[in-house]
């Protein structure tokens, strides 16, 4: 019964615009073929031949090299801009593939195995593998003696352990807690259907969400050091550092929760003449409430075993007591933490799933 | 009459004239239904009577008085007198079919005691009797995002009844049914029609339900009224004007 009055617009774009995509294609594509062979050139010549072949301990790194690495780079790409070699005119589809031809078989997909090939050599080097030293004699021995230390736990600071345990699961309550109403505050600011509406709120979604952006970017480990500064050592530079690492995810989680909001309720509990109170509460609430609860019950999760490790740099906690333990070479009692955070790990882990299987 | 619709034009902010100096009488009691391709306007036309889009010019007289400027506390008393129901149902989700169904009441159920849930004794006792009407007895503890497609319309119709509705509008209710189902929810409206009295204005994609269960159609063709009058004098001709000449007549059995 229905019939389609839809035109069907030309996909031919005019010649102008035709042009400048074109340039820009290629553009990218040199772009692409000049930082694969500076990076080729760099690697090979820092690390293949200077550490590699010349065997070199600790070669010269000057800030002209990379710029030299750069200079051959970008003559081979040029050079070989219009063979098909060039990645950047294949990624970008410049190139005129033989469809029936594997990719595989493109010399350009050689290249691409090379460098990969490259990496990994190159990896291997600069992290020092050695299996040398991860067999040798006094290496095992050591080991033996620290695992057989950690399987032997000193059940003497069982006490001392387990407060400090309570106190790391009390700090990330917390910083999950004082996190939560600001990040349910932010997310309607950070919620782009909510904040589409003029230049102004869209002015404001930008920045929220920069901010947000950059401090999650952050990890909470470098913020418990600023923190540890700033309110000396301790539960609260570690609780500090979770919450603004939370309040920055949770907002994230949340806005987003708000974005996938169907108007369909909404619109439904409207027309009952429900009072715009009533609306949010029955046509909102209901559709974002279950999914905040499971994020923050995940989120308390997460900061226990953050908490963990903020606790190594001074954050207070079971990590704190590791650290210390770990500085005196006390094996017995590092054995008797590790016992003590993987069983938190675990229950936390289980708790939060099965409370967030059960509210879905 | 109920509804007077006078000379209303309606343009969306982004330019779009979605109705354009659309007029009609709805009266009381009546089955009108409203047809036309999509997007000529039909759903903008029944959310312009219940308010939830304000009309660009033009009338819309509900019971003898033009409710277009009617603000706040006004507007949502006007919309209470009218139910709606929608092709996708519309029920709040993970909530049970009992607290759909009294979400209807909500425009005379206080702030406060709507946010604790406290319903009074007659509403909840009218949300019983609704769902049994429309054949849910025995549901009413059932997550209502876990009915079926024809259930859960029905759980709208009974929403949009506890308003003890003027009017109900009803936008394209079974177009995501299958047909066994779209005639049984059809029956439901014809019956809320014919034995509560409820004037029924109800937009509809397929002519053979148009014939089977409406009192009067008007047609819409990109905004614009182009047909009023009985269902089963759409001829072949009307058919072709209101739908394009390439168009052909299915039926849904
Ligand atoms: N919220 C809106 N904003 C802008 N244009 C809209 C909106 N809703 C509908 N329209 C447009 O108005 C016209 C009529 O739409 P609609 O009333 O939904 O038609 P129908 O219900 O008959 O399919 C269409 O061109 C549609 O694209
Ligand atoms: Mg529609």
């Amino acid at each position: 019964m229905n019939t389609t009055t839809q035109q069907t617009t030309s996909d031919i774009p005019n010649p102008n615009d035709f042009l400048s995509v074109k340039v820009k294609r290629h553009f990218s594509a040199l772009a692409i073929d000049i930082a694969l062979w500076s990076y080729t050139v760099l690697v090979s010549w820092k690390v293949i031949y200077e550490k590699v072949i010349m065997n070199m301990r600790y070669p010269k790194f000057f800030w002209t090299q990379p710029l030299t690495a750069f200079v051959i780079g970008a003559v081979i790409a040029l050079a070989l801009y219009m063979t098909s070699l060039s990645c950047g005119r294949a990624f970008t589809k410049l190139m005129k593939r033989d469809e029936n031809k594997p990719v595989l078989k493109e010399p350009f997909s050689f290249f691409i195995i090379a460098i990969v090939i490259l990496t990994f050599i190159s990896g291997i080097y600069i992290s020092q593998v050695s299996l040398h030293e991860f067999l040798s004699d006094s290496g095992l021995t050591g080991a033996r003696r620290i695992f057989t230390a950690l399987f032997n736990p000193n059940f003497a600071i069982l006490e001392q352990a387990t407060f400090a345990a309570i106190e790391t699961i009390y700090m990330a309550f917390i910083a999950t807690a004082v996190a939560l109403p600001m990040a349910f505050i932010i997310a309607f600011f950070a919620a782009r259907n909510l904040m589409s509406e003029s230049k102004v709120t869209l002015a404001v979604y930008n920045i929220v969400r920069f901010f947000l952006n950059v401090s999650r970017s952050i990890e909470p480990l470098v913020w418990a050091i600023i923190f540890s500064v700033w309110v000396g050592i301790g539960p609260f530079a570690g609780m500090l550092a979770l919450c603004l690492h939370s309040v920055s995810s949770l907002s994230k989680l949340y806005s987003e929760q708000i974005e996938n909001i169907s108007d369909g309720p909404i619109e439904a509990i409207t027309a009952t003449g429900a009072h715009p109170i009533q609306v949010i509460w029955y046509g909102v609430v209901p559709q974002i409430v279950l999914p905040y609860l499971s994020f923050t019950i995940y989120r308390w999760d997460i900061n226990v075993r953050m908490a963990t490790v903020i606790g190594l740099v001074g954050g207070g906690g079971i990590g704190t007591m590791l650290m210390q333990y770990q500085g005196l070479a006390k094996w017995n009692e590092v054995g008797m933490l590790v016992i003590i955070i993987a069983a938190i790990v675990w229950l936390m882990d289980w708790l939060s799933s099965r409370i967030r299987e059960s509210i879905k | 009459m109920v509804l007077e619709i006078k000379n209303v034009n309606k343009v969306y902010p982004n330019g779009t004239h979605a109705l354009r100096g659309v007029s009609f009488d709805v009266k009381e009691g009546e089955f009108l239904v409203i047809i036309g391709l999509s997007g000529s306007g039909k759903s903008t036309m029944l959310r312009c009577i219940n308010r939830l889009h304000d009309v660009s010019t033009g009338e819309i007289m509900f019971e003898g008085k033009d409710i277009t400027k009617l603000r706040g506390k006004d507007m949502r008393q006007v919309r209470s007198r009218i139910g709606m129901i929608f092709q996708h149902f519309n029920l709040v989700p993970r909530k049970s079919v009992m607290t759909n169904v009294l979400s209807g009441t909500l425009s005379r159920t206080g702030i406060f005691k709507s946010i604790c849930g406290i319903y009074s004794e007659e509403d909840k006792k009218k949300a019983r009797d609704y769902i049994k009407i429309v054949g849910l007895e025995g549901k009413e503890n059932h997550r209502a995002d876990n009915l079926s497609g024809g259930q859960q319309q029905r759980v709208a119709i009974a929403r949009a009844l506890m308003q003890n509705p003027k009017v109900l509008l009803a936008d394209e209710p079974v177009a995501s049914l299958d047909p066994a189902t779209s005639h049984s929810v059809m029956q439901y409206l014809k019956k809320v029609n014919e034995e509560l009295g409820v004037t029924v204005i109800c937009n509809l994609h397929f002519l053979s339900l148009v014939r089977e269960y409406s009192s009067r159609v008007v047609a819409l063709k990109a905004g614009n009224l182009i047909y009023e009058g009985q269902p089963h004098d759409i001829d072949e001709n009307w058919f072709q004007t209101i739908y394009g000449e390439e168009a052909v007549e299915v039926t849904i059995n």
